[in-house]
């Protein structure tokens, strides 16, 4: 007969109960569903990585011999090593194509989506699978490949994934990959003229990950031609990947944790008053005889079904919506096949204590209630006021205030856990939307420093890694002697070697710097380096240390003194003058060229290997935020439901609470109009406390996640705009009061006697 | 005659602010099994505190309660509800029925606490409300949904039954219904059930075997009616 009462004032409270699942639910849901896409990541890079064998160490060369092989195979712990020759080349349409030509396919295998897997006999071509989609590419196809002089025209043999190329893009300044105009191929070395089968690359797989800096240090001493081993946790495609994850975990994560916080203090809040609204019912069922435990089970069944529920439909909502979305999203970025989301124990772990909670608290509220004796519970109990904290509104400003702010206050101190709840939920909204809203501004301030301060040029000529003096020369007087050079360098920390590079400045005014708040400060000193604040910051260097590098391929160690410190937002590195690099002996021979000249319709240049334009450049990077939109877009929304779920919870909490009081009101003579204003004007207080706390921790909230949560080598963080602020205050401020609105129209249906006599 | 209810030297008392008072002070009272009991006097004298501490809902705080020879004084919580589930039939001033269950399912909760409850249908059917049997509480009249309070007590087929201004909230003609129903308890199972009203209206005094007067804490009398009037006979 208890079921039936507890379905049944279920159906009574209905929406008091909806807005407890649809709380558990949405924080479960985010919870979980970030937390499956986040390990989906993981898990489906693990397998595919351990599946398809990704090389541990790369070994760069200018010409790998079948002797050097052998002897890298030789060491202990190499479980196999594979050469391989890798080119930047073109194909049809002017396309680029990452060119790697192998003898074996044991390493870094392909997954092989159509066609065959790699043989070295074969001729033809395997292209990476979003290449060939955005090109159209089926098996059979002809493709044309180009490099310098060579022309190749091969077959498509297979359409694949390469666990080496999970992310690549056509140059570093590239963030977002165009699968269109840039594509992966891989060639037999067969395929390659006699003259020209030169490896430039080993990779090696290891048979025991500890060992890998042994296996590292044997090869750069064993092998002569090895100019850099580089462990593969620290290449490009599997940073990227890694990067994404590890921002993920606490940039994301702590949203969802956020999310099912708010949830909870609702739902307990809720679950709170619902209980103690049963009240005189569970006295009369005490009064009856029922035993203590039975009654204690049947209302932590209120709280154990609905969130039971709640938390399996989050379970299956977070695996299904927001997993799936968010996998998705990344696939589209990384290429990497079998993407899926996968569910995470913690969320199992997280949705079971969702129920114990929901289910604690009810049993603590009804305990609390049992604890008196039968004939206690049966009266109607009176908020526990303490005799002079009412007073507060005779005294003061207060005794100024009008009737229906005497008559909030002091509903505010009566019930002072129902308020702070209520500023707790609203407050956690209001920040969430300023973070949401803030991480956009904060995106838009990082281009606007990156392509409007830092890069003074509209166009970046790379230049070709073999250009003479003399064509250099020509170039520099056409366009203007404004170069750079880019030095890959290992910096020694005691003993630790740690890859980084090194900029080489002489491009004047095309290039700027940046101190920390954004300001422009030069760099030209000749005397010695600059560091980027973040890199000093996570390094400790400051001012005037001295540290020791050397360039890869060359085992000569300089040691340099820091003179100053810029501010990169997306590169921690060194940087140098032209001078001072010369003034240690190390030629200067520039890589990229700068200017302002319009290149609108200039297709190519001799000797320039990429002419880059800087808008294009920016519109990559716009790109890349156009996913991350759709993530905080899927935040703001969330945020806004629960929001407003929120307030209409404690809205609804607050009117069956008080409708007692305002029937009385409206006995008196009261019109509804005042009576409706009552109840609005404490919503809005909430509202507007809430909101005045919330912004400020919506800053923080934004900057502590750009700074901390980041990847290592971002460095931005919160820069919020005025009208963010006023967006999220005003928007939160609307829902609240609409929400109020709605329910004070209630007020109008008042029935005097129902409410009076229910009361008693 | 046999005793049912046998109250020494008891107080209650309850903390107001800093002040302790006495809402029963030192009483000492015995009472007939199978009368009709009425307990009599004005608002704050301490009827209702006397009624929840025969019926085992309040504990004393100081003195015996015996209750067909058991001291129930000395019961334990676990022990006050099994007593309260085998012995005793509440009907209250305000009815207190689950608003979410219907007639019939108010009447079959008992089920779920005592082994030999009269059958539902058959305690409605005594109180006049077959016919509602599957209407909800706030579908009813008051005095019908005092009716099914009273059903619900009966079901259980208790040795006592308590009633706390029963007829309280209803007007005079309902509240006559409610009191036969009430007296038939305790004339028809031949003496095994004894009824006891707590009421501040003189009137149905008259109507009573025995009559308690209680004023300020303290038993002022007891009386027995020798011929107690018919419900009918009573001016209401």
């Amino acid at each position: 007969m208890l079921k039936k009462k507890m379905l049944r004032d279920i159906r009574k409270n209905l929406s008091q109960f909806i807005t407890i699942f649809l709380m558990v639910f949405i924080g479960v849901m985010a919870y979980a569903g970030i937390e499956s896409y986040m390990d989906g990541m993981e898990k489906t890079a693990n397998k595919y990585y351990q599946e398809n064998n990704l090389q541990d160490l790369n070994v760069m060369g200018a010409n790998f011999t079948e002797e050097d092989l052998k002897e890298i195979k030789k060491i202990e712990n190499v479980k196999d090593a594979e050469r391989k020759l890798t080119l930047n080349g073109t194909t049809d349409g002017d396309r680029t194509l990452l060119l790697s030509f192998i003898e074996t396919n044991n390493i870094s295998k392909f997954y092989v989506f159509e066609g065959e897997g790699f043989n070295p006999e074969s001729e033809g071509v395997w292209i990476d699978k979003y290449y060939a989609d955005e090109n159209n590419y089926k098996i059979g196809d002809e493709i044309t490949i180009k490099y310098d002089k060579i022309e190749l025209k091969e077959k498509v043999k297979g359409i694949v994934n390469i666990p080496d190329h999970v992310y690549d893009v056509k140059d570093s300044s590239e963030i977002y990959p165009d699968h269109k105009e840039f594509g992966v191929a891989y060639l037999s070395i067969n395929e390659l003229p006699e003259y020209f089968r030169i490896f430039n690359n080993v990779m090696v797989d290891v048979d025991n990950k500890d060992k890998k800096d042994e296996v590292k240090n044997k090869i750069e001493e064993k092998v002569e031609n090895a100019i850099a081993v580089t462990n593969i946790e620290d290449g490009a495609s599997y940073t990227s990947y890694q990067g994404e994850i590890d921002e993920g975990k606490t940039y994301i994560g702590v949203f969802s944790g956020l999310f099912l916080f708010i949830a909870m203090l609702s739902v307990i809040t809720t679950m709170t008053r619902v209980v103690k609204k049963q009240r005189v019912q569970i006295g009369t069922l005490k009064a009856l005889g029922f035993k203590k435990s039975k009654i204690l089970l049947h209302y932590i069944g209120y709280g154990f079904w609905i969130s039971l529920v709640a938390s399996l439909a989050g379970l299956v909502g977070g695996y299904y919506l927001i997993g799936n979305f968010f996998i998705s999203m990344e696939m589209a970025f990384f290429e990497m096949p079998n993407g899926a989301p996968s569910m995470n124990i913690s969320s199992y772990i997280m949705a079971v204590l969702v129920v114990l909670t929901v289910s604690f608290i009810t049993y603590l509220t009804c305990r609390k209630i049992l604890k008196e004796n039968a004939a206690e519970t049966l009266r109607s109990k009176l908020p526990n006021v303490k005799n002079n904290s009412l007073n507060i509104t005779t005294r003061g400003i207060f005794k100024k205030l009008g009737f229906s702010s005497k008559w909030n206050i002091r509903d505010i101190v009566r019930n002072k856990m129902r308020t702070f709840m209520g500023i707790a939920g609203v407050t956690g909204c209001a920040m969430l939307i300023v973070c949401a809203f803030g991480m956009f501004d904060s995106m838009n301030y990082f281009i606007e420093l990156q392509f409007e301060k830092l890069y003074n040029f509209n166009y970046k000529l790379v230049l070709n890694e073999n250009i003479s003096k003399e064509n250099l020369n020509k170039i520099e007087e056409k366009y203007g002697a404004n170069t750079s050079k880019t030095l890959g360098i290992e910096i020694k920390n005691g003993d630790i070697k740690e890859a980084n590079n090194v900029f080489v400045t002489d491009a004047n005014e095309l290039i700027r710097f940046v101190n920390k708040d954004g300001e422009f400060t030069e760099v030209n000193s000749d005397e010695g380096i600059y560091v980027t604040y973040k890199l000093a910051e996570t390094k400790g260097y400051k001012m005037g240390d001295e540290i020791s590098w050397h360039i890869y391929g060359d085992n000569k160690y300089y040691t340099s003194k820091i003179i100053g410190f810029n501010k990169d937002p997306q590169n921690q590195n060194v940087t140098m003058t032209r001078k001072y690099l010369e003034s240690l002996g190390v030629e200067y021979k520039p890589d990229s060229l700068y200017t302002n000249q319009d290149l609108k319709d200039v297709k190519e240049i001799e000797n320039v290997e990429l002419i880059q334009d800087k808008n294009a450049l920016k519109d990559g990077m716009e790109n890349m935020l156009q996913t991350m939109r759709k993530m905080i877009i899927l935040i703001i929304v969330i945020a806004i439901l629960l929001g407003a779920i929120i307030i209409y919870n404690l809205g609804i909490l607050s009117y069956t609470e008080k409708q007692y009081q305002f029937a009385t009101l409206k006995v008196l003579g009261f019109k509804d109009k005042k009576i409706r204003k009552i109840f609005t004007e404490q919503n809005n207080w909430i509202a507007i406390i809430s909101i005045i706390i919330g912004i400020p921790l919506g800053y923080y909230l934004t900057d502590w996640l750009f700074k901390t949560a980041i990847e290592e080598h971002y460095d931005f963080g919160a820069s919020i705009k005025m009208i963010t602020y006023v967006i999220a205050g005003v928007g939160t401020f609307i829902v609240s009061y609409v929400v109020s609105k709605i329910l004070a129209r209630k007020v109008k249906n008042i029935d005097m006697v129902t409410s009076l006599k229910g009361n008693e | 005659m046999e005793k049912i209810v046998e109250i020494k030297k008891l107080t209650k008392s309850y903390k107001v602010g800093e002040n302790e008072f006495n809402a029963l002070d030192n009483i000492d009272l015995s009472l007939n099994k199978g009368e009709f009991i009425v307990i009599l006097g004005p608002s704050g004298a301490g009827k209702s505190t006397l009624l929840n501490l025969i019926g085992g809902m309040d504990t004393p705080s100081k003195g015996d309660i015996l209750i067909d020879g058991e001291n129930i004084s000395k019961y334990n919580e676990k022990q006050l509800n099994d007593y309260r589930a085998e012995n005793i039939g509440f009907i209250f001033q305000f009815y207190n029925i689950l608003p979410t269950l219907t007639v019939l399912e108010n009447v079959e909760l008992v089920r779920d606490i005592v082994k030999n409850p009269i059958d539902s249908k058959e305690a409605l059917k005594g109180v006049g409300l077959e016919k509602h049997k599957n209407k909800f509480p706030s579908q009813l009249s008051g005095g019908e949904q005092q009716r099914v309070s009273i059903a619900r007590a009966i079901a259980k087929n208790p040795k006592l039954l308590l009633c706390d201004e029963p007829t309280g909230a209803l007007d005079s003609k309902t509240g006559v219904e409610v009191l036969k129903l009430l007296r038939k308890q305790c004339d028809g199972n031949e003496g095994a059930n004894t009824v006891i009203i707590v009421t501040h209206n003189s009137l149905i005094a008259e109507i009573a075997d025995t009559v308690v007067h209680v004023k300020n804490g303290k038993i002022e009398s007891v009386t027995s009616n020798e011929h107690p009037k018919r419900i009918d006979e009573v001016g209401w």
